[in-house]
């Protein structure tokens, strides 16, 4: 999943579903921060598919855990979108799981471990055909906020609106595939989509490909339901309706909003969120620091606090990992996210001049600046280490420098009769951002570049980038599996067939030999042969040295003292908000 | 006194029509387009055109204006987006909402923020100036004087975290900086705003401090006070009804663009204590590049102080009846 400009900012995940990850609740121990979690060595996780029986509600109780109260968040940013076909953000998709449900959903049992089950679906789905057609079957109980029913009306609407021209931000897969999906204009002409055919309780999609891999997809906040009669269109993104265990009582945008139960909700209809709190009241407004020194404080309601985005600022990062009281209420854990430094391939087209620039990197510089390898550690492949198919490979000696080699880069310039190549390195206009930048110029122009930097408005950063002829040679990006496989990584990123305004191909990458790989990568069900041949796609472009990888996170979020079981939601990549409770 | 309010009122408008032209030009002449941050990442240039006329930039800077001054008294209709009721001031489309909206949601605490930290700055600076005039040359006007140098030279952003940290963080004396509103909860809005009504007056005391010493130390050597004071009158009554009255001006005139400044948004006391008030939703519009909720706030924060100058000037007239007659 590609970042926001919101989430460039707060530089966290971004997933909608990621495989990661090892997470570890400070857990009284601690007291050093060498003893965080790293990226590299920690546990790949993958989410099996569940059962009819693991889709069937209610939630496994959490244990100790008591129902009442209220749970406070405080928050950077207000969310973007709230409209589910427009969501696309770890943090959107997290605040929304208590209020919206999709077929699918990730369920996460009380070791941490994520499955993939029917959340309005009876089960995850059953694929027919090789993958190119998939059935669910709706659940009964499920109701929306104003009591009634959920109907297989309101499901083919959800797919159908997706196709709306203003939805303009959420993810784009079950579009792509659908049959006849290029040519329809959504439902608000009075026409449904062939392709999606309902028949009583059942749903059937009918699919351009083999996509074994659908129902993850599915789990997306982007496909979560939404109600015919209660579908605003461009309005709807303000104040969605719930399906979920609570709704949406208020909302001013920008400063707060509040959750309250949704006495519609049945638990028995729902494995994966417990819902225990009475209200969520989240603040906006606060920035890191602000709210880490409210939770170190911990006093009042900021005791029920519990961030989402906020994680422990970096100017604290260090104080509150050598606490051992503070380390308690912290949860760590690894992200599947990989930031990295995609170079424009039809500027920069001699690969040996790419090959210089990462060697080059001043990963160790930009590593401090950002706050040390408390929070992340460096990178040298695309996929993360803790995402299925990761292979671990370091092409550029990255490992053994990691302040980068400028000899050896000059000699591969000077080998490419390059010296002195001019580099346009578009970055963000934020403090971070502009220490990075002098950062990399420096170093690359002791390598045998001309660097310039150009500030970019930080709004239409991604617009920018995204632009075919963006005159740019290098710029800040980042990516996150969508769900736990390679192809959500490569297909949208690295695929010549996603290079276009506004794709996610941003290294512009038309390489017959890659997309060759992706596609055949693609078409292979069994996931063993999958990852292999995904970690093998990850060298073949790091060996045509398009990006340069640059770290892996490591993310810490600091919580009140009266909050219990907070857990990390891999498939959201923040807090799991539906498995907390209030102490008493 | 009405001809000269309505003066002063018309004149105001006239001000205020010019700095919203200026303003509106200045940001819609810029190279940046609303609808494509608005269009989002999937965009199509059959969007992008669509939200340009939703959002009525599809015209000329002229028309786009004329439009946006209507709205104000007709209200508009953004298409899809909605119909923005008059006083229409706009439509964010970062926040999908009225630009007024937003900023009627956001001022209560402002103007919670600007009274609150006014009426102590005023008390406690006035005060502290008449005593130190009063006591001129003596410990207690040295002693205010060296005070108040220190509150001018001190920063809100260094003497709010300060604060943040040893009086809430570390003693707990004060509670975490939150806004209730006053008719919900009287002791909640007041124990969630002291410690910014403080940190802020802290800052302004220090200006009124000095400049009510130096006017009244001025007025107290004025002929007209030695002969009041020659032909009998006390003290008081000379310092408070003669002296006083005479040294007001300058400083209502300072309380009025302070307290237009304060509702037009204390940006960095708002930031400092994390509060929503109008302040942080003029660097949120920032931060976001929404020119609609720039165009907003700033009409908004210049409406403000061409107020507060009338009712300024309209105290002045009060005070001096030459003005009004001027």
């Amino acid at each position: 999943m590609s970042f926001s400009r919101r989430n460039f900012l707060i530089a966290t995940g971004v997933v909608a579903a990621s495989s990661s990850v090892l997470t570890a609740c400070g857990g009284g121990g601690g007291g050093s921060a060498s003893d965080t979690p790293k990226v590299t060595g920690s546990k790949t996780m993958e989410i099996p598919v569940g059962t009819k029986a693991d889709s069937t509600g209610p939630a496994p109780e959490v244990k100790g855990a008591v129902k009442g109260g209220t749970i406070y968040s405080l928050e950077q940013f207000d969310m973007d979108h709230l409209d589910p076909a427009q969501i696309y953000v770890s943090t959107e998709a997290a605040i929304t799981v208590p209020i919206m449900r999709g077929l699918t959903g990730y369920k996460i049992d009380d070791k941490g471990g994520v499955t993939l089950v029917g959340d309005a679906a009876t089960d995850p789905g059953t694929a027919k055909d090789g993958g190119k057609t998939w059935v669910f079957t709706l659940k009964d109980g499920l109701k929306w906020e104003d009591g009634s029913d959920v109907t297989m009306d309101d499901v083919r609407h959800t797919f159908e609106r997706l196709f709306a021209s203003f939805i303009t931000e959420g993810p784009r897969y079950v579009q792509q595939w659908l049959v006849g999906g290029d040519k329809y204009k959504g439902p608000y002409e009075g026409k449904h989509l062939d392709s999606i055919e309902i028949d009583g309780k059942t749903i059937t999609f009918r699919l351009t490909e083999a996509r074994g891999d659908f129902n993850y997809t599915l789990a997306m906040r982007g496909y979560s339901l939404v109600p015919e009669k209660h579908d605003t269109k461009e309005k709807y993104d303000k104040q969605p309706f719930s399906c979920g265990p609570y709704r949406i009582e208020s909302r001013s945008v920008g400063k707060s909003m509040t959750y309250v139960r949704n006495e519609h909700w049945d638990p028995a209809t729902d494995p994966i969120r417990n819902a225990y709190p009475d209200k969520f009241a989240f603040s906006y407004g606060f920035q890191p620091l602000a709210a880490t020194d409210r939770y170190i404080a911990d006093k009042g309601n900021d005791q029920y606090a519990v961030p989402i985005f906020n994680e422990v600022a970096a100017e604290r990062v260090a104080q509150v990992l050598t606490d051992a009281e503070l380390k308690k209420r912290v949860l760590t854990a690894v992200d599947t996210v990989t930031y990295y430094w995609p170079i424009n391939t039809t500027r920069i087209t001699d690969v040996k001049v790419r090959q210089a620039i990462n060697c080059a990197w001043p990963h160790q510089q930009l590593q401090t600046i950002r706050g040390g390898a408390s929070t992340t550690e460096i990178a040298t492949t695309i996929l993360s280490p803790v995402t299925p198919g990761y292979e671990k490979f370091d092409l550029y000696g990255t490992t053994k420098k990691p302040g980068g080699d400028p000899a050896k880069a000059k000699a591969l310039l000077k080998e490419a009769g390059k010296l002195g190549q001019k580099l346009v390195i578009a970055y963000q206009q934020s403090d971070n951002s502009v220490k990075q930048a002098v950062a990399i110029k420096n170093a690359l122009e002791e390598a045998g570049f001309t660097v310039v930097n150009k500030q970019v408005d930080k709004s239409t950063f991604y617009t920018q980038i995204g632009d075919t002829d963006n005159g740019f040679d290098l710029f800040a990006a980042g990516w996150s599996p969508d769900w736990p496989n390679g192809y959500s990584v490569f297909y949208p990123c690295w695929s010549g067939k996603n290079i276009g305004k506004g794709r996610s191909n941003y290294a512009q990458l038309d390489d017959t030999g890659v997309n060759k790989a992706i596609d055949a990568a693609s078409a292979i069900t069994d996931p063993e042969k999958a990852n292999k041949a995904w970690g093998a796609i990850d060298r073949q472009i790091m060996e045509l040295a398009a990006v340069v990888p640059d770290y892996h996170s490591i993310r810490n979020w600091m919580y009140g003292s009266k909050v219990g079981n907070v857990v990390y939601d891999a498939g959201n990549t923040c807090v799991a908000l539906c498995k907390l409770y209030a102490k008493k | 006194m009405l001809r000269f309010l309505v003066r002063r009122v018309f004149g105001a408008m006239v001000i205020l029509l010019i700095i919203s032209a200026v303003t509106f030009w200045l940001f819609y002449a810029v190279p940046r387009d609303p609808a494509m941050m608005s269009c989002g990442k999937n965009c199509t240039p059959e969007n992008l055109e669509q939200i340009r006329k939703n959002l009525g930039i599809d015209e000329s800077i002229i028309m786009q204006y004329w439009h946006w001054l209507a709205g104000i008294f007709t209200g508009r209709d953004y298409g899809g987006y909605g119909y923005c009721d008059a006083p229409c001031l706009g439509y964010s489309f970062a926040n999908n909402e009225p630009v007024f909206g937003t900023i009627m949601n956001r001022m209560p605490l402002t103007l919670s923020l600007a009274f609150g930290s006014a009426a102590f700055f005023l008390v406690i600076g006035v005060g502290a100036g008449m005593l130190a005039a009063l006591k001129q040359g003596k410990f207690l006007d040295k002693f205010a004087s060296s005070v108040s140098l220190l509150g001018s030279s001190l920063q809100i952003y260094f003497v709010g975290y300060i604060a943040m940290f040893f009086l809430v963080s570390q003693l707990g004396i004060f509670s975490q900086p939150s806004y209730t509103p006053l008719t919900e909860n009287p002791a909640a809005w007041v124990s969630g705003l002291l410690l910014p009504w403080l940190v802020l007056s802290i800052i302004f005391t220090a200006n009124y401090t000095r400049m009510t010493r130096s006017q009244m130390v001025e007025q107290l050597s004025e002929d007209y006070v030695r002969t009041a004071r020659a032909k009998g009158l006390s003290r008081a009554n000379v310092f408070f009804r003669f002296a006083w009255r005479g040294a007001m001006g300058p400083i209502v005139t300072l309380f009025g663009i302070d307290l237009g400044t304060l509702i037009g948004g204390a940006i960095i006391t708002e930031s400092v204590f994390s509060l929503q008030g109008v302040g942080r939703l003029a660097v949120q519009a920032v931060d976001q590049s929404d020119l609609p909720m720039q165009l907003g706030v700033t009409v908004l924060a210049a409406g403000a102080i061409v107020f507060f100058n009338i009712v300024v000037d309209a105290v002045y007239a009060l005070i001096d009846p030459r003005i009004r007659l001027a």
